[in-house]
């Protein structure tokens, strides 16, 4: 169901992704984790193209703490704030963080080895159904994706959307 | 010097798989996010001024990774860029997996006589180089090293992809596009011998696919001519 990687540059962490569908307390949820009693980021799926999207920014996350130059409060504001293709944060956070309304979730969580624990807190707090992170593709508005990133025909000519969409996540801070 | 207190980048890189060792830059092979990567590093020069060799080496990062974007949304091939440290001074880019560069391709095609073959990859060189200059990128080191052929799926005609953008710039200058295709000509005619009719072939596609080529194509006229007369003086 839910997906973990390895993060090559860090080999002592892991990301896991997990995805949820007929979420009822996304406005808790989003509550909890203002108030940094969940140990993950909330993020809006229909914003989502594929799972490696959300593993380049929690890479740039893990980075930018390490070398101390995170543009937000914390690793998991840093992980939303690293999908947007702009640098301005509130709007990073409406357009890619979770809204009271929201009916689908996906948690990105950083961890060491040791995981069952947290994931297992993660499970038991969202109301919702957990379906495997490859179905985000279903969930994703490729439309409203476009629109956001600016990703123009042609450049769908020579690559994915996915392709574009990372290319601009990875280069935005010098753009 | 001290190494860049934080980074992670250097200890992966010690264990990865080093391609190429450049004057400028070392290129790895790695994995990054379980994907095929390549990772190209840019290293201090020494007999340069530390604080200026930073600040140039920032740029050209900061430039390669701009011209690689400018290139795409114009829809022109170029590897994915994932990731990048600018404390390090490195890039992580899509690897290109299976493809050939263009040079080898045209040594072992040239072998085999497979002409009109050759002639249909000249004409789309010459088109995406075109292209590239009407979006004011100027590559600073086309050589036919520098683009790749990724096998096309099925019966599609394989794809040209572009690299190696570590000296490009942003210029609408007819001269420095002129300058730019000297260089190709340059190292075309020196690595691939009896190639001045090939060669041809890629200027004429070149100027038949540019909105601004005669401009470019009058410079590389003049650029040539002075070549010539420094070679003859020198
Ligand atoms: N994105 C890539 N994908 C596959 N191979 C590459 C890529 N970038 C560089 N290479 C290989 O590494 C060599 C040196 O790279 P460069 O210094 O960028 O020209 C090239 O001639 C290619 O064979």
């Amino acid at each position: 169901m839910h997906l973990t990687q390895e993060l090559e540059l860090f080999p002592e962490h892991r990301v896991t992704l997990l995805l949820f569908k007929e979420v009822k307390n996304a406005a808790e949820l989003r509550k909890s984790a203002m108030e940094g009693k969940i140990n993950g980021a909330l993020i809006n799926p229909t914003m989502l193209v594929d799972p490696f999207q959300v593993l380049v920014a929690a890479n740039k996350a893990v980075h930018l703490q390490k070398i101390e130059k995170m543009k937000t409060r914390n690793l998991y504001s840093e992980i939303i704030f690293n999908l947007s293709p702009t640098n301005n944060i509130s709007e990073a956070f409406k357009r890619f963080g979770i809204s009271d309304g929201d009916d689908s979730v996906m948690v990105v969580v950083v961890h060491n080895k040791d995981e069952s624990q947290l994931l297992t807190d993660i499970v038991a707090k969202v109301d919702g159904r957990q379906v495997s992170v490859e179905d985000i593709s279903s969930l994703s508005d490729s439309a409203k994706i476009k629109k956001l990133y600016k990703v123009t025909p042609q450049e769908e000519k020579c690559g994915t959307l996915l392709d574009a969409v990372v290319c601009r996540m990875a280069t935005k801070d010098v753009l | 010097m001290a190494q860049e207190k934080g980074t992670a980048v250097p200890a992966l890189l010690s264990k990865a798989e080093l391609l190429k060792q450049g004057a400028e830059a070392r290129v790895y092979r790695a994995e990054f996010l379980g994907k095929p990567a390549i990772v190209k590093e840019r290293f201090p020069k020494r007999y340069r001024h530390p604080v200026l060799d930073e600040k140039l080496t920032h740029r050209r990062t900061v430039q390669e990774v701009r011209s690689i974007l400018r290139c795409r949304k114009a829809g022109i091939s170029a590897p994915v860029v994932y990731f990048v440290d600018y404390t390090s001074h490195c890039i992580f880019l899509e690897e290109i997996v299976g493809s050939s560069t263009v040079r080898d391709h045209i040594v072992s095609t040239q072998q085999s006589c497979k002409d009109q073959e050759l002639e249909r990859l000249a004409q789309r060189m010459g088109q995406i180089l075109a292209r590239m200059h009407d979006e004011d990128v100027i590559h600073g080191d086309l050589t036919t090293s520098n683009m790749l052929l990724r096998r096309g799926v099925k019966d599609e005609e394989s794809d040209l992809v572009l690299i190696d953008f570590g000296l490009s710039y942003i210029s609408a200058l007819p001269e420095d596009k002129g300058v730019d295709l000297y260089v190709l000509e340059k190292a075309f005619l020196s690595t691939h011998p009896n190639t001045e009719a090939l060669f041809q072939k890629l200027l004429k596609s070149y100027t038949a696919s540019s909105k601004k080529s005669s401009a470019v194509i009058k410079k590389l006229d003049e650029v040539r001519l002075r070549g010539r007369k420094r070679s003859m003086v020198g």
